[in-house]
């Protein structure tokens, strides 16, 4: 009987440190905890390029789709002949800079759905503290480009939206559309329409808002935007989850109240 | 500069006791050594009583004693395992009580009532558990029997409850509602909108079918030890028989587990798509393919634990040269299954690599591929149940000959459509892709049920070749029922911790912060040392109850009668 006991014994440990063996043996990534990105007034853009290049494989998650692969646009070497991130991201869109671009791609990333890719990356200014994606932004400019982001763009939050959540601690209400309680200043500042059509302006990616009056009362589309999750349009089933749900915390009552009144109005 | 320094004091005081410290090896590896072994421990006795019941069932009503036995045994090893449960269960509580005070407290503000319901029904559990055990053999006959198996049925009610409320604890902590913010505090949450959150009821659906193939391999286990213990050739054909059935309750649900998992991953990529692809596609992406090997070797071990055993069936000598192709087709699907995909890696090592993708392999690595392989092993593994089962009858229905077509072609249309819409899915968009994973599993789920519904009816009346020999099976079939159980246990124990993985630096994701010095998400290495720590705890502790469940069993095996207890040599059923 002894003997059978060591064998059965030595089944169960060799298959565990086989499973072990294995796992041990394969890349050892380890996922890590956002740390605070330090950038002093005199960072260089080589110390910038150097702690994004370490955003964009670590923390950042970019590689996960980002890579060369076919998820999402290539951004390290070349993109269907038009070169790396760094060579085309200034004529991505006309009248705006590569910083500009980038940017508006972390901050809005529905905003530039280049064809042939589903909308899944996530707001990474949610995500990444600004220095972060700030550092981020200069390594993708130095992938075939010029890096021109410095210090002075980091407490700016953004070159384009004064919106911005930001990753280490969010925008306040008053800030919010520099407390605006205009409905167009807030639907720009929320960046509606990188996804939502509205008075014929803005993208289709996201229900129409143009008629939303007529379909939905101010209880349903104040509900909406306060809980994103809490009913989804018929036929945009495959987007739940993409509007952003820091709205409620990012607008005061009174630019809320004025954004739900408005979009109730467009019968 | 005031302001800052009351901030100051106030994040100092904030953090103040907000985790312990645990000697050696530290606050984060003794929770999840805690919360591992008494999941396992758990898993076990929510699983054993759903086929105790059904095996007490066939008994009654199929008036068949041995399956009463069975049933009465397989309890006798759940009253075992309970108490050391209950005793993890113990440990875990007070380890985040003493480890993680401040998330404890959370927790505790969100979800106090429904612990106050699960210590009552804990009792309400455990006191089922033994009047279920202790009145098997006086409430055995009659009207009271069936008394006695509706004690069962209120156990599995229980245990189910239990499960479900422990559960909402845990998926609270992956995908709290949407209108919860850090800034929420928990008093004002309403218990029932905490607890039907997005991921709760998949949890308790893929847990109620994991714990029934856990259970089923962990009793294989069992049984594979008492038949290479086994005295008699009575105790040998019992032990047999025991951990053929666990085995097959194992893998039967394994078949069903998949699908389970797709909805849960669903539903966790509709939740938040970022912490999807960090599962699916981030620093968790290599995790799948160390899952894959598993399955593979689940697969393999199963099949040929089914292939051995046909070793004891006359007739079955006819099917044997099929188990080759039968083993081709598992180890290719084994194969594809594991092929990498989208790894994640740097930058340097991506552009070395050509791309995420092996330039040739990468097509193997895609979910079209993949699925395509395990849905062919799922009906390979079918197939080779279906020759085990036939092995010693011979169909005497007249239309036995077409019904055996009929049959082929069924395996060869499931075949069909999953190659079909496997290689359709190298040419659409992901979207469409995905939903062709439906079409592939119904056809395979189809071709099991029909070509099953066709084999019972034609098995009817048939000839017998014999009776299974129970009892006659080499030792190595049993030393596989082990592997087949380690390997349970440590694929338990990786899909515990993808889960868990996922939230990240999250004690609830993106409301409570880990900011304890292990708020790092370990890499796989390490969390192989952990589950293979737990998985080594677990067998230790389940050998050791179960070594003390049986001091005080006495044998009912002799080496020659009791014909109802033990059937060596007789039994033609599966």
């Amino acid at each position: 009987m002894w003997a059978t006991n060591l064998k059965v014994v030595a089944i169960v440990l060799g298959t565990l440190a086989l499973y072990t063996l294995i796992a041990n043996k394969i890349p050892q990534v380890e996922s890590e905890v956002p740390q605070t990105l330090t950038l002093g007034a005199n960072v260089t853009p080589e110390q910038l390029v150097a702690a994004g290049e370490k955003v964009f494989n670590g923390i950042g998650g970019c590689t996960t789709c980002h890579g060369l692969g076919t998820r999402a646009p290539n951004l390290l070497t070349d993109e269907k002949g038009t070169g790396a991130i760094g060579v085309r991201c200034g004529k991505r869109e006309a009248g705006k800079t590569c910083k500009q671009y980038l940017y508006e791609s972390l901050d809005q990333p529905t905003a530039y759905i280049v064809a042939g890719y589903q909308p899944i990356m996530p707001v990474m200014t949610k995500q990444l503290s600004p220095q972060q994606v700030w550092a981020v932004i200069a390594f993708l400019e130095s992938q075939g480009g010029t890096v021109d982001v410095s210090a002075s763009d980091i407490p700016a939050t953004s070159p384009t939206s004064p919106t911005s959540a930001g990753g280490a601690g969010g925008a306040g209400g008053a800030a919010f559309a520099g407390g605006s309680t205009d409905p167009k200043a807030i639907i720009q500042a929320a960046g509606c329409l990188a996804c939502h059509k509205l008075d014929g302006q803005g993208q289709v990616i996201a229900p129409d808002l143009t008629h939303v009056g007529s379909r939905r009362s101010a209880e349903s589309i104040r509900r909406k935007i306060l809980d994103p999750a809490s009913s989804t349009a018929k036929g945009y089933e495959r987007l739940a989850g993409i509007m952003p749900k820091a709205f409620g915390t990012m607008m005061n009552a009174a630019q809320l109240e004025a954004l739900v009144q408005y979009l109730a109005a467009h019968k | 500069m005031t302001e800052h320094l009351l901030l100051g004091l106030q994040a100092a005081a904030d953090t103040t006791r907000a985790y312990g410290e645990f000697p050696l090896i530290g606050a984060r590896a003794a929770v999840w050594i805690a919360a591992e072994v008494h999941l396992m421990f758990a898993a076990f006795v929510l699983g054993v009583p759903m086929f105790a019941v059904v095996a007490e069932a066939i008994g009654i009503f199929g008036k068949d004693q041995r399956y009463d036995r069975l049933a009465k045994e397989f309890t006798r090893l759940l009253l075992v395992a309970y108490s050391a449960t209950a005793i993890w269960g113990a440990v875990l509580v007070f380890f985040l009580a003493t480890l993680y005070p401040k998330f404890w407290a959370y927790l505790t503000a969100v979800f106090g009532p429904s612990m106050w319901a699960y210590a009552g029904l804990f009792f309400c559990e455990s006191f089922t558990l033994y009047l279920y055990y202790y009145g098997w053999d006086r409430w055995k006959y009659g009207r009271p029997k069936l008394g006695h198996w509706s004690l069962g049925l209120l156990l599995n009610l229980w245990g189910t409850i239990v499960m479900f409320i422990a559960n909402s604890w845990l998926t609270y902590m992956m995908t709290p509602p949407r209108d919860i913010t850090p800034t929420t505090d928990p008093a004002t949450i309403k218990l029932w909108h905490a607890i039907a959150n997005a991921t709760w009821m998949p949890i308790n659906v893929h847990r109620l079918i994991a714990n029934v193939v856990f259970g089923g391999a962990i009793v294989a286990a069992y049984a594979s030890y008492r038949f290479l213990a086994a005295k008699t050739d009575e105790e040998r054909a019992h032990y047999d028989w025991m951990g053929y059935v666990g085995n097959f309750i194992a893998i039967s649900a394994l078949i069903v587990l998949p699908f389970a998992g797709y909805w849960l991953g669903r539903e966790i990529y509709q939740y938040d798509q970022s912490m999807g692809i960090t599962m699916m596609g981030g620093f968790m992406s290599w995790l799948w393919v160390i899952q894959a090997f598993l399955i593979a070797v689940l697969f393999l071990t199963g099949n040929y634990y089914l292939w051995i055993g046909m070793g004891r069936i006359p007739g079955a000598e006819r099917f044997r040269p099929y188990t080759k192709y039968l083993l081709i087709v598992l180890v290719l699907g084994a194969i594809v299954w594991g092929t990498p995909h989208t790894m994640i890696a740097d930058s340097k090592e991506l552009a070395a690599m050509g791309g995420s993708h092996h330039p040739f392999l990468g097509a193997l690595g895609v979910m079209s591929a993949k699925n395509t392989a395990v849905n062919l092993m799922i009906l390979t593994t079918f197939l080779s149940f279906l020759l085990y089962r036939r092995a010693n009858t011979r169909p005497v229905v007249p239309w036995a000959k077409s019904g055996t077509m009929i049959q082929g072609a069924m395996f060869a249309l499931a075949a069909g459509v999953v190659l079909f819409y496997g290689i359709r899915g190298y040419f659409v968009e992901a979207i469409v892709r995905i939903g062709f994973s439906v079409y592939q599993v119904l056809a395979v789920l189809g071709c099991i049920v029909a070509v099953t519904v066709i084999d019972v009816l034609m098995g009817r009346g048939a000839q017998s070749l014999g009776a299974i020999q129970w009892g006659k099976m080499p030792p190595r079939s049993q030393y596989a029922l082990f592997i087949l159980a380690v390997t349970f246990t440590w694929l338990m124990g990786l899909m515990g911790f993808a889960r868990s993985g996922i939230r990240q630096y999250w004690h609830v994701w993106q409301v409570v912060q880990d900011t304890s010095k292990y708020a790092a998400t370990p890499a796989l290495g390490y969390a192989s040392k952990m589950i293979s720590l737990c998985v080594l705890i677990f067998l230790t502790l389940v050998g050791f109850v179960f070594w003390l469940g049986g001091l005080a069993e006495k044998s009912t095996f002799v080496a020659t009668g009791d014909r109802e207890g033990g059937g060596g040599g007789r039994h033609v059923g599966h």
